[in-house]
């Protein structure tokens, strides 16, 4: 078959000390499906400017269709042929309205009007746009944006699309969303490569190849490179969890073989355990060796108990839920609405009558209230997860918390203290502190110790204070203050600068920590790490509130989980409580945690497994154990 | 935090001063602000208040947008204004505390220097409310081409310009998810200038970082999407003349005299 990339024995170097690529030989077939897999630095961008001529090799060639890249006659065929689209939405958007975007390229090739036209609504078609032409690119959703690009991209007909860690930055419905028309591509027959660190991803590509150190480490199917859990470890990425959860059950003696997607492990289970659902009774359901209960069953009781719970008539689920914990109330959010353009929200308030009063409250652009009647306790010491798609009042919410944003019905009340009281501000912003998404992106001292220090000189402290507390906050978040305290923020790692900015909020000494997506845009080793750093701050006394876009992190951390959708409170109990009805979690797109996720797929198909507990990992691949032996000794 | 920044923001329609040819709205814009000048009296300024309603009511551009874009400039009208009503002597007296004289004169010129300079951005707001960026930016580059004979890089300023304008209220919003968080961190401006300008500089230093931030990937995108210069580019919507042109023409040049008409009227009264 003919080949469209001929990488060969590429070596390219930033700095001419260190080499990024070091010696890549890779060839791409036309219609193939590759994702290059890879840790922060292991030289998989910096492959991908390669391909369409941003960067030329140091030594060795790449071929684009038989082009060299080299050739600067040709750097605009390479470009048009293969084209790219990148990690930021933000930053690859060249125009105000869509159609003008989509155009940019192919008007830079000098196609003619009458074609541009034709391409710039075929483009947005392929990408499910349609209609879009005339939106402004701005206020488009990050997924949206990124379609837009590659919309903006195969305006231009290349036969590659090569996408930089565009699905990075975006939440999950944007990140299948991206996906999607990625698949749909490839089914047309472009050839599509795909840079990423996520699993889920190079788990449906065609081949996968994985980078380290600027060298191709692994190469096949995804079949054969996910399931190497020892080398995919090493190298700081995470194993899909299908093979992750295969590997466990082999080590328990479950004889499934190492599987990358989870439908087929599914599979295997089912043949391998008991399911008999005629047996199923509803009595068996509360015994504990012998669990069992219909799909139908669960599911009706799961959403029983959430109505129930939303309807108490306290208006808030968690008093309800969780007697014990709210009793040590830290934080109290009454009744809160906050309409960003508060007096015209007011005055729909009052003029308008009930009917046109749901059609604000909307998911539309221009709905007027981000938050609408939201009550939720925070508890003192716990762990509370917030979880929603992006725009349903998340980050709003957040910032009531320490006063930044003032409710416009209802109240918000910290240590006792109403936040929308001017005076009691500065108290009530150094008992909460807020780590804003992308925190790295607010550093901006000299010195790493000066931007520390900012907050607790901003309390007006003295020199040793300062002093003390900078030293406190860096040593918290695992960075050493006598190696760092000089450096430029500016100079370290992107996981470094995180930290920095963790440590300038953590020096105001918060008793609350409000996290919005720490793990942002992080790759699978970093992630876990914050993800650690956050559990010990937790335990180390400090009541933590964290939104999340996954649910597998929220179910692992929290205590409690409150999920928004489109501005209301949607549900909010423990994650068993939570995660209890998949279908819910489903519908407002965010699913449930992947051990629960296989365990939901295992009952419907007769697996006689509890619908009342949480599983995770360990607690689902000792179930499934146990019934594989009860299984043994029944045949 | 989408209206953080509202100025230059487009609305879209179809209205026909949407569809008046972007050339001439920039050209037409420039004579405007030389009308404004030339008013001299109040009912000069009522024919301009009219004219300008009219193009509102033209372009179905709510009213509230219309303010909404002039808020972050009202802090020149005032300015401005405000100089006029203590530096203009004349008439009589209306109050005097210590040096510090209002004449009745005074309150005349601030009034009229008000109305002027508010009049004036709200014409020229409606050429951002009406233009797409990219229109305005081609508008303004061919406006320019002339003097590309001469040297001057027409199209790259062009280009500077329109993507100036598409990162406006990006750069804004980040502004102010950097003022929350750096408010977060007990920051406030007002307490001391020691704290003010570290908060000053604590807003400014992440906005310049993420401007280079911006810029560097927005290159290489640019790049990777054959951008190469005006040379062999084509238009998704490319200029043309069309009939309405003339008559925002026609409808500019009855303004004029319609304040020339104004002046000579009042002068002679």
């Amino acid at each position: 078959m003919e080949s469209l990339i001929e990488c060969t024995d590429v070596v390219f170097s930033y700095d001419g000390e260190r080499n990024a690529l070091d010696g890549v030989t890779l060839r791409i077939r036309v219609g193939e499906f590759v994702c290059v897999l890879g840790g922060n630095g292991s030289g998989k961008s910096t492959l991908a400017k390669h391909l369409n001529a941003l960067l030329i090799p140091d030594t060795g060639t790449v071929l684009i269709d038989g082009n060299d890249t080299r050739d600067p006659r040709k750097t605009y065929v390479v470009r048009s042929t293969c084209g790219m689209v990148f990690q930021n939405p933000d930053d690859q958007l060249v125009a105000n309205l869509v159609e003008d975007d989509v155009a940019f390229g192919p008007e830079n090739l000098g196609v003619v009007t009458n074609e541009l036209r034709e391409r710039v609504t075929s483009a947005l078609r392929e990408v499910g746009l349609s209609g879009f032409e005339q939106h402004e690119t701005h206020a488009l959703s990050g997924g949206q944006k990124q379609r837009v690009a590659i919309a903006g991209v195969l305006a231009m007909r290349p036969r590659i699309l090569v996408l930089d860690e565009a699905s990075a930055m975006l939440d999950p419905r944007g990140r299948s969303g991206l996906m999607r028309v990625c698949k749909e591509l490839n089914a047309a027959g472009m050839t599509i490569v795909m840079i990423t660190h996520f699993m889920e991803e190079a788990a449906e590509a065609d081949r996968v190849v994985v980078l380290d150190a600027g060298r191709i480490v692994l190469e096949g199917t995804p079949d054969d490179v996910l399931s190497r859990t020892d080398v995919l470890g090493k190298l700081n990425l995470d194993a899909p969890f299908a093979c992750d959860m295969s590997q466990t059950l082999q080590h328990l003696g479950i004889p499934v073989p190492t599987c990358v997607g989870e439908a087929e492990l599914a599979d295997s289970l089912a043949d391998l355990l008991p399911h008999n659902p005629s047996l199923t009774t509803i009595d068996s359901t509360t015994h504990d060796n012998a669990p069992s209960a219909s799909p139908t069953n669960a599911l009706f009781s799961g959403e029983s108990e959430l109505t129930n719970a939303e309807l108490s008539p306290s208006g808030s689920p968690a008093e309800s839920n969780d007697p014990a914990l709210a009793a040590n109330t830290i934080a109290d959010i009454e009744h809160v609405s906050f309409a960003y353009d508060a007096p015209k929200a007011k005055r729909k308030r009052k003029s308008n009558n009930t009917h046109e009063k749901l059609a604000d409250w909307g998911n539309s652009p221009d709905a007027v209230w981000a938050l609408k009647n939201v009550s939720l306790t925070v508890s003192e010491g716990e762990f509370l997860g917030l979880a929603g798609h992006t725009g349903s009042g998340k980050s709003t919410l957040i910032q009531h918390l320490n006063g930044i944003l003032h409710p416009t019905l209802g109240r918000v009340v910290v240590m006792g203290t109403d936040v929308s009281n001017k005076k009691a501000a500065a108290s009530v912003r150094a008992n909460v502190g807020v780590v804003f998404q992308y925190p790295e992106h607010q550093l901006f001292a000299e010195s790493v110790y000066a931007d520390v220090a900012f907050g607790p000189r901003n309390l007006g402290l003295s020199d040793t204070d300062v002093d003390k507390r900078v030293q406190e906050a860096l040593e918290r978040v695992g960075l050493d203050f006598d190696e760092l305290k000089t450096a430029s923020p500016f100079e370290l790692s992107g996981g470094q600068q995180r930290r920095v900015a963790f440590a300038g909020v953590l020096a105001m000494r918060p008793r609350v920590l409000v996290l919005d997506e720490p793990v942002a845009g992080l790759d699978p080793a970093s992630r876990r790490d914050f993800l650690q750093l956050i559990r010990t701050l937790h335990e180390q006394g400090l009541t933590i509130v964290m939104v999340s876009h996954s649910m597998d992190d929220l179910a692992a951390c929290c205590d409690r989980i409150a999920v928004m959708k489109e501005g209301e409170l949607f549900c909010l109990g423990t994650p068993a409580h939570v995660f209890a009805d998949a279908d819910r979690m489903n519908d407002v797109g965010l699913g449930v945690p992947a051990a629960q996720r296989l365990a939901n797929t295992l009952r419907a198909r007769g697996v006689p497994l509890r619908d009342d507990v949480l599983y995770n990992k360990a607690t689902l691949a000792n179930a499934l154990a146990h019934l594989a032996d009860s299984n043994r000794v029944g045949a | 935090m989408g209206n953080a920044f509202s100025f230059g923001s487009y609305y879209p329609a179809s209205s026909a001063l949407h569809r008046v040819d972007p050339r001439i709205k920039l050209a037409l814009g420039f004579t405007f602000i030389v009308i404004i000048l030339l008013a001299k009296c109040a009912l000069a300024l009522i024919a301009i208040a009219a004219f300008v309603a009219m193009l509102y009511a033209i372009a179905r551009v709510p009213a509230v947008n219309a303010v909404k874009s002039l808020a972050p400039l009202m802090i020149i009208v005032v300015f401005a204004s405000v100089l006029n009503l203590f530096m203009i002597d004349g008439g009589a007296t209306l109050v005097q505390i210590g040096f510090i004289r209002i004449t009745e004169e005074g309150v005349r010129r601030f009034l009229f220097v008000a109305c002027r300079l508010a009049l004036m951005m709200m014409g020229m707001s409606l050429i951002t409310l009406t233009t797409t960026t990219l229109d305005l930016t081609e508008a303004f580059e061919r406006l320019l081409s002339p003097l590309a004979r001469i040297g001057l890089p027409a199209h790259e300023l062009g280009m500077i310009l329109g993507i100036a304008l598409r990162f406006m209220p990006q750069f804004a919003s980040e502004l102010v998810w950097t003022y929350h968080a750096q408010v977060s961190r007990g920051a406030t401006l007002g307490s001391s200038p020691v704290r003010g300008v570290r908060m000053l500089s604590s807003l400014m230093v992440p906005l310049f970082a993420s401007v280079f931030r911006h810029a560097e990937t927005l290159a290489q995108a640019m790049d990777a999407r054959c951008y190469h210069g005006g040379a062999g580019r084509t238009k998704l919507h490319p200029l043309a003349f069309a009939p309405r042109d003339g008559v925002a023409v026609v409808m500019t040049a009855l303004l004029l005299v319609c304040v020339l008409v104004a002046n000579a009227f009042m002068a002679a009264a």
